[in-house]
């Protein structure tokens, strides 16, 4: 127990979950407990805060820290961190949709400023003075007028236990006042034990007894296992026990070798699903299959917009699956303690997983622990985690901990790819380039519907307009990606902006400029061609410059790039953004984050691209699968043009929506020829 | 009776048929070196060997018998900055990583440059570093992270 405890109401997560997104999404996941703990004050004055996020690369954890420390004016060093464990954080929807700075940074700033002002009331008892001549500072509350009087956070709090409510509206801290938000860090947290391998990812989890198993998992999409033999694998050393339940087949052995081995010399008699359609026929299936059209925006009569138009462009544009393909490949450890169950799962949603084992094993909650250490990359991609099921199932049959973990082939074919998807685009404008009507229609593979529908809107001041997304079938296991089915949608929409511009000779800057009337894309866009030194899309020495803007998780993005192209190689030299987030927290983590979303958006715009043909993924290695690599990297910089008193807004994701766009704009400032399919560089 | 010296304790090699990534990894716990691809693809396994970088899941211990290994846990396990490893501090100080999973790969594998050629080019940087792989692309952040360890301009 501590001296002060800040408890609240846990948040339901992400307000897409009122609109029925994060249901269909994520399941219909809901709190078990309504309250929580947020914050602590320990006996020694130290900080312990409280977050249902995981950290999976977006730097959470020093972003949370720094609202912390400075919301209760206690130096960075005092502040721990705990995330992703069940047991101990505030129920939490998952970790996904940039949300976290913006929600529960919001909460524990709210926790924190109220845990400041009930130090400044003690403190006023205490030391006998006006709460106005009190100021707290550096994990003390002292008087303003005689600094030589104060009383540290620890000797205030003594030996109590006093548990207060997260008050309605605390006084936090205004941006005038920040001293440790907003500022540059220089360092993370948890960067050191990053660097010196003590920093424990799912895969590294190894309990005593651990058992490995190997889970035989189908050659193909749809191919379901007719019979299995383990007579072989039986026989092999260290194999301790063969394991086909339903759909699940694996062995455990002593040891990962052992485990792999045996599963080898598996005899296994598949049943595969003919007919799949490959990667040749998916722009034509996406149309065919395309059903529940959904009209994402809708104003005008667009008969009336083409009639007043003095040009009318349509074009098509083409965007295969590509994988998120994190370095680390999913792993899940299951240990049982009599009817007590703890699984560690690198996990975007433990709080969901936990609900799915608790009614795979038919148990409350309560006895179900689900621990996310830290997360090797996910993109998005890491909130199903089918694996926790299976070694909690494989566990119960082993009578020890079980651990199962996804190969690099494994993690390449049953992860979930970012939709293929075509998009459809007819524009009516005036020899001016002004639009008078934009009609778009886009198809995007996969269940989840509101993956293609987001970024669908165009933020173009068109009079007449319509944009309509299609659901289509997905041969492929599709889902989350950063940023959804915005980069997807931006890439057709930026490029077909860069058409106009081309058809009527005029800059595509200047183009946007005249479409634009929200001064926050403006401003980006502004910010962008500036600091890249915007001067067209032909350079003099041969290079070609593309520019594109966007928004996504409320943020509003613009991004340029320089490229040059030999033979079917571009090379992107540099690339500058402007992201306008509201206020930024933690400039270093943002910049990072946006530098990142810039160099996974470059494969997506350049190479990347996951092929399939009868069911069968062909890209399963990094030999197959190119991904950028240092020697990809452009020169990137990223300046920040929000205002400090606007919400902070999501910087993990906006970064790749722009970039492929940029890209096929600077090819074609290169080489005279427009990309209007991904990856550019298959199409060279 | 074979041996590899690992961190500099002497380990027996039961089977050198074991690949040494799984026998540093699960049978001495030295989780450090990270699987991130099995097939010599990605550099997140990679250790030294007698001062040179290695991918160690494309190796086996009898291959490395009487040799010296070197994981991250060898290079520098302290708490603060000043304790690590210039290479490593230097990670630290440019916040060269997100989700991390890489980073010990690259640590590796800058030391091993910087063994070799203690004030590399940027070409140099780059060629040394192109076989690893940093899926959040923190690319730009290693190529500083390096050269300040260099002692060069960050
Ligand atoms: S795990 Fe060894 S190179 Fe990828
Ligand atoms: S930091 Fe995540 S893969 Fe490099």
């Amino acid at each position: 127990m501590s001296p002060l405890s800040i408890v609240g109401d846990v948040q339901v997560g992400f307000p897409a979950v009122r609109t029925g997104y994060g249901q269909q999404t994520y399941g219909n996941t809901q709190p078990q407990t309504q309250r929580a703990t947020w914050v602590r004050i320990e006996p020694d004055g130290s900080v312990t805060a409280f977050a249902g996020k995981v950290e999976y690369g977006q730097n959470i954890r020093t972003g949370l820290a720094i609202e912390v420390a400075d919301e209760l004016r206690v130096p960075l060093a005092a502040v721990t961190v705990i995330l992703g464990d069940t047991d101990r954080v505030p129920w939490d929807m998952g970790t996904f949709g940039s949300q976290s700075t913006a929600r529960v940074g919001w909460q524990l700033r709210k926790a924190c400023a109220t845990a400041r002002e009930a130090l400044l009331s003690m403190a006023a008892d205490r030391l006998d003075l006006p709460a106005a001549d009190l100021e707290a500072r550096d994990g003390r509350v002292v008087s303003k007028s005689d600094p030589s009087r104060g009383v540290g956070y620890a000797d205030l709090l003594g030996e109590q236990e006093l548990e207060i409510e997260i008050a309605e509206r605390p006084t936090v801290t205004p941006p005038s006042e920040f001293t440790q938000m907003g500022r540059q860090h220089l360092i993370r947290v948890d960067g050191i034990d990053r660097v010196t391998g003590r920093a424990v990812y799912s895969q590294d989890v190894l309990p005593e007894g651990v058992l490995y198993a190997a889970v035989i998992r189908p050659p193909a999409y749809g191919a379901r296992a007719r019979s299995v033999d383990f007579a072989a694998a039986e026989r092999m050393p260290g194999v301790v026990r063969v394991v086909h339940e339903g759909s699940l087949i694996a062995v455990l052995a002593e040891d990962d070798e052992a485990a792999a081995l045996g599963a080898r010399v598996a005899t296994i008699d598949w049943e595969l699903t003919p007919g799949q359609p490959g990667r040749f026929e998916m722009p034509s299936h996406l149309v065919e299959s395309g059903t529940e059209p959904f009209t994402m925006q809708e104003r005008g009569d667009l008969g009336e917009g083409f009639r007043g138009a003095a040009h009318v462009l349509e074009s098509s544009y083409y965007i295969p699956y590509i994988a998120p393909a994190p370095m680390e490949p999913r792993a899940a450890v299951a240990l049982w303690e009599g009817d007590h169950l703890t699984v560690w799962a690198g996990t975007q949603r433990p709080f969901g997983i936990r609900q799915e084992l608790s009614a795979a094993f038919d148990m409350p909650e309560e006895r179900v622990r689900v621990i996310a250490p830290e997360i090797g990359g996910g993109f998005g991609a890491k909130s199903p985690y089918g694996l926790a099921t299976e070694a909690a199932r494989l566990a119960k049959v082993a009578g020890r901990p079980v651990r199962v973990a996804y190969s690099r082939a494994d993690e390449m074919a049953w992860s979930n790819f970012r939709p293929a998807a075509l998009v459809k685009i007819r524009s009516g404008f005036g020899a001016d380039g002004r639009l008078t009507a934009w009609d778009s229609v886009a198809y995007h593979s996969g269940e989840r519907v509101m993956i293609g529908r987001r970024g669908a809107d165009t933020p173009y001041d068109a009079p007449h307009v319509l944009s309509v997304v299609y659901r289509s079938d997905s041969p492929l296991p599709s889902g989350s990606y950063r940023s959804l089915g915005a980069a997807v949608n931006h890439f057709a929409r930026e490029v077909h902006m860069d058409e106009i511009a081309e058809a009527i000779g005029v800059d595509p800057v200047e183009l946007r400029l005249r479409n634009l009337s929200e001064p926050r894309f403006r401003r980006v866009l502004e910010a962008t061609a500036e600091a890249f030194g915007w001067t067209g899309p032909r350079l003099a020495n041969g290079h070609g410059a593309g520019i594109a803007l966007g928004i996504d998780v409320g943020s509003y993005v613009a991004t340029a790039a320089e490229v040059s192209v030999q033979e079917k190689e571009v090379r992107v030299h540099r690339v500058s953004a402007a992201l306008d987030c509201g206020l930024v927290v933690n400039p270093e983590g943002a910049a990072n984050q946006m530098e990142g979303s810039i160099v996974m958006g470059l494969g997506g715009a350049l190479f990347e691209a996951a092929d399939f043909q009868d069911g069968r993924l062909l890209t399963t290695t990094f030999a197959r699968y190119r991904v950028p690599r240092i020697v990809d990297a452009p020169k990137i910089d990223v300046r920040f043009v929000g205002d400090d008193d606007a919400p902070s807004t999501g910087a993990g994701e906006p970064g790749i929506v722009p970039i492929a766009a940029a890209i096929s704009g600077a090819v074609f400032g290169a080489t005279g020829q427009r990309h209007r399919e991904l990856p550019i560089q298959r199409y060279l | 009776m074979l041996t590899v010296t690992v961190n500099g304790v002497p380990r027996e090699v039961v089977r050198g048929d074991r690949n040494l990534l799984s026998f540093l990894r699960y049978d001495l716990g030295l989780t450090g070196s990270k699987y991130g691809c099995g097939e010599g693809l990605c550099g997140a396994c990679t250790v030294l060997v007698d001062g040179q970088p290695l991918r160690a899941c494309m190796t086996t211990t009898g291959a490395v018998a009487g040799g010296e290994v070197t994981t991250i846990e060898g290079v520098a396990t302290g708490e603060t900055l000043e304790d690590l490893h210039p290479v490593q501090r230097a990670f630290v100080e440019e916040q060269a990583m997100q989700c991390g999973y890489c980073i010990p790969g690259f640590v590796m594998g800058t030391i091993g440059l910087l063994n070799r050629e203690p004030h590399p080019s940027a070409g140099q940087i780059r060629e040394a570093l192109a076989e690893h792989m940093c899926r959040c692309g923190t690319y730009q952040r290693i190529e500083k992270a390096v050269q300040r360890a260099a002692g060069g301009e960050a």
